[in-house]
Parts: C-alpha cells; structure tokens; sequence
C-alpha cells in the first residue's frame, strides 16, 4: 500500500514532466545553440567534426586492417557515429542533476523534465552526424535494403535505453560526485571492448565473449540494419532483457531517491 | 481557495563534504559493517523543524529571523522546491517567487531569450508570452541592451530583468525574499509601484525581511523563525515594532 502510492506518486511527477514537453525541448535546444553562439557556422560544426574525424580514420583504418572500403568503411563510420552518441549521452547523463541545480532550486518544473531536457541534447547532436550517412552511403556503395526496416526497431530500443542511463546516472551522480569519472574511465574502456572500430568477424574464437557485452549487442541492433546485417534473434532478446533491467533499476532509483536530489544539489 | 498549509514540516539538508559525496568511502563503510566511516563527514543540518503554519487568503505574512533562521528554506518549501522529510506541505493556487530570480537565468542567452526560457519553464501559454513579452521588455527598461547576452549585465540589470520576469504573470500567491533592493532610483519607483499592484493581486504575500520597519509596513500577519523554529506566531493589527 505504501509503496504503491509511492509509486503512484512518482509516476505522475514523471509523467508530468515528460509531458512538458515545451519546457525540456526548449532547454535542450538552448543548450546546443548557445554552445555555438559566437560561431557562424553554428551547431553545423557538429556535423562537419564528425566528418572530419571520419575522413581521416575511415581510409587509413580500412587499410591499417586490410578490409574492403564497400565493407569496413561504413561499419567504422557508423560505429563512430552511434558510439559517440552512447557516450556522449552516458557522460552527459551523470551531470543531468547537478548541472540543472539553479532551474531545480527554481521550482518551477518537475524533475523529469531535466532528464528529458539532456536526453534530448544528445539526440540534437546525433542528429547532426547521422546525416553524414548520406555521402557514406553514395561514397562506399551502400544501398538501402529491406533489412534497414529493422534499424528503428533497435534505434527505439537506443533511446530508451538512454533515457533510462539519463535519469539513473544523473541520481547516482549527484550524491556521488566521483561516480562521472568512474563512468568516463569506464566508457574509454568499453569503447575498445565494442566493436567499434574492428569487424565482430575477425575476433579469434577465444575471445568471442566479448560481444557478448551489452553495449556490443546495443551496437549491433542499431549498426546492423543499416548495414543490411540484421542482428540475430538472441541479440533482440538480449536488449530486451537489458532494457528492461535499465528501466527497472532507473525507476528504482527515481521512486525512492527523487525527493531527496534536491538536497544534494 | 488561495491557501498555503504547512503541517508539523521538518526539512534537513544532509551536508556531504569531500568525505561524504565519494562513493570509495561509502562502500568502504559498507564492507567494515559500515561501522568505521558511517556517516563521517555528514553533517544533518536541521533547517526547518515542525513547523505548522496555515496561511490564508488576504493574509500577508512577514518572515523574521536570523541569517541562518530557515527564512529562505521556508520560502523554497513552500514553492515545492524541497520535498520535507516530514510532515506535509499543501498549497493551493498560483505562485510567483521572487526567491533569488536571477539564478534561473541562462548567461549566455541575451535577455530576450531569458524572457522566452523563463516563460516557457514557469508554464507560460504561448499567446499569454506574446502578450507579455512586449510588456516585459518595457517594464525592464533595458532597450537594446535585450539584445545582448546576459552574462555582459550589471548585477542591477540582471535583477531588472528577472524582476519585471517574475512580476509580469498573475499569482495568487507572492513569496518574496527581502524587497526589490537593487536598481537605480527611476527603476526604483516604477518597481515599487509594480510590485504594489502584484502584492495587491495576490491573495498572500509571504515576505522574509529583516526589516522591521518593512514588515509592520507591508504585513498583517508576522513569524519568527529560530534556528528552523516558529518561535512566535502574531496577528499585526496596526503596525508594532518586529524584532528582526
């Protein structure tokens, strides 16, 4: 009975503040063009970065491993690509809190809308270098295919997964303020760890375990359709099961910490 | 019905220090029985103990205490920023709060886009911002200026803006933290007479001060607060001297 009403009462402060959907879309939209304020070309520096970067690893790369350009160069490109929104949205989830200190000592908004507000930063920022899969895709040869279909399902899966990192990290993160680091150094970590950089296929069967890691498999649904490689059945049900872990723990952490974040501000 | 109803409410502020925030010393504490180094480091600060107020429509309350006494804690309770740990906290109706206003500005925006967020992030409908935007940016008094980012503002002009921000919606309630003290003497004036008609507006005024002189003045209603205490709790029938 007491936990219900606990849970009931979480919901709806979490509900509510998804639904302001005005308030945390503004914010997140402020964050990316006041960061480029004094720039002319503005936020477009976050796609042309990330071709940057691509052009200079992508042919270098697919030689250094002897891969063909039609094969290697677009998983490379898209593996940067998502990695770096994983990432980027993982580091960026452990300051959602503490960052949002002086509009939360504001009162005016529930908590939720902070979490939405830094989940939807990263989106803005991914969106500017997926768009580079279209000189990829002219570049390298590669073509649409009904696999492709797939990609939203896993990229559902993406978002999900980091809204639920958002608001567990930004708890965590706020009452323990060296966890960021812990989280950054671990990320740096699994970046090596995740095919990223180097084909799945060329790992020795020794050390085949490694994909097994849930950041292999989250790679893999949103990588794979697009490189008309659909993941393989137990990769589905694996991020399932993930997923479902990362909402259950960020709940968790929301129903029984939320009223206390503020104090740790 | 305006009212702000606060039943035997407790807000303490655990105060971590380098000791307390890093987790290495949580679980250190966690795997020795959590004996050694439990809570070490945590200091509880009890900012807000039992307090019970119920402040109704017409009252205009003035807060009294020392630095340190849970004026501002008060205030923030009240506009839902702190959850208390006990006791309960109903409001009912709009609040306007001039509670360190400037802190909800983003610098690097220019004071236009300040406006905009702000009436975006106290729920502001769209037609209502473009009617009082205008109004808004008259009222600051800050012209061109507007159009610069925030972050290149005097601290008198930061407080306009967040002022005439703040003022320009209709509440019930007023919660205000010390009276307008920054500003020039033009903006002054115009402030005061503002703020006259907003407080006149309002259904309640909760208003913490350490002048006296301000409270007998503005306030029928007057509460002490000590060390996170109601300490005295009086009706203001004609002014009286307050102990500030």
């Amino acid at each position: 009975m007491q936990s219900s009403t606990s849970f009931n009462q979480a919901w709806q402060e979490w509900w509510q503040g998804t639904c302001n959907v005005r308030a945390w879309w503004t914010l997140a939209r402020y964050d990316i063009v006041l960061r480029y304020r004094r720039s002319i070309l503005g936020p477009l520096w976050l796609t042309i970065s990330m071709g940057a970067m691509l052009l200079g690893i992508g042919p270098l790369y697919t030689e250094l491993f002897g891969a063909s350009k039609t094969e290697f160069f677009p998983h490379l490109a898209l593996g940067i690509i998502f990695w770096q929104y994983i990432a980027g949205t993982i580091n960026d989830g452990c300051t959602t809190f503490s960052n949002a200190a002086n509009h939360i000592k504001q009162g005016d908004n529930p908590l939720a809308v902070f979490g939405w507000r830094v989940w939807a930063r990263n989106l803005i920022q991914f969106a500017h270098h997926i768009v580079l899969i279209v000189p990829l895709a002219i570049w390298t040869g590669l073509r649409p295919a009904p696999a492709n279909l797939l990609f939203f399902g896993g990229f559902a899966i993406l978002l999900v997964n980091l809204l639920a990192a958002t608001f567990s990290l930004g708890i965590v993160c706020a009452r323990f303020r060296d966890v960021p680091q812990v989280v950054s150094s671990l990320m740096q970590f699994l970046m090596f760890v995740t095919p990223v950089f180097w084909l799945p296929d060329r790992l020795p069967p020794t050390a085949q375990a490694i994909l097994l890691n849930p950041f292999a498999i989250l790679l893999d649904v949103v990588r794979g359709p697009l490189l008309d490689k659909p993941p393989a059945a137990w990769a589905w049900w694996a991020m399932l099961g993930w997923t479902l872990t990362n909402l259950l723990v960020a709940a968790g952490l929301f129903v029984r910490k939320r009223s206390q974040i503020v104090y740790w501000l | 019905m305006t009212r702000i109803h606060l039943q035997d409410v407790s807000v303490a502020f655990p105060i971590f220090g380098a000791y307390g925030t890093s987790l290495k010393h949580t679980l250190t504490a966690s795997v020795t029985g959590g004996r050694i180094g439990r809570d070490s480091g945590v200091t509880i600060i009890q900012a807000l103990q039992d307090v019970s107020l119920d402040i109704r429509e017409g009252d205009r309350v003035g807060i009294v205490g020392h630095n340190g006494s849970g004026k501002t804690t008060l205030l923030r309770t009240m506009k839902g920023v702190y959850p208390p740990q006990g006791g309960r906290c109903e409001v009912t109706g709009r609040i306007a709060s001039l509670v360190e206003p400037v802190q909800g500005m983003e610098p690097e925006a220019t004071g236009w886009e300040n406006i905009a967020l702000r009436g975006v992030l106290t729920g502001m409908a769209q037609s209502e911002m473009q009617r009082l935007t205008p109004e808004i940016a008259e009222f600051s008094g800050l012209g061109d200026y507007l159009a610069m980012p925030v972050r290149t503002y005097s601290t008198g002009m930061l407080m306009r803006l967040a002022f005439s921000i703040a003022t320009s919606i209709r509440s019930d309630i007023l919660l205000m933290d010390e009276w307008l003290s920054v500003g020039d003497a033009d903006f002054k004036e115009r402030a005061e007479i503002r703020l006259r008609e907003v407080v006149e507006q309002s259904g309640i005024l909760v208003l913490a001060s350490h002048s006296a002189e301000l409270i007998a003045r503005e306030c029928n209603r007057v509460v002490q607060l000590e060390h996170g205490r109601v300490i005295r709790d009086a009706t203001l029938d004609r002014p009286e001297p307050v102990a500030g």
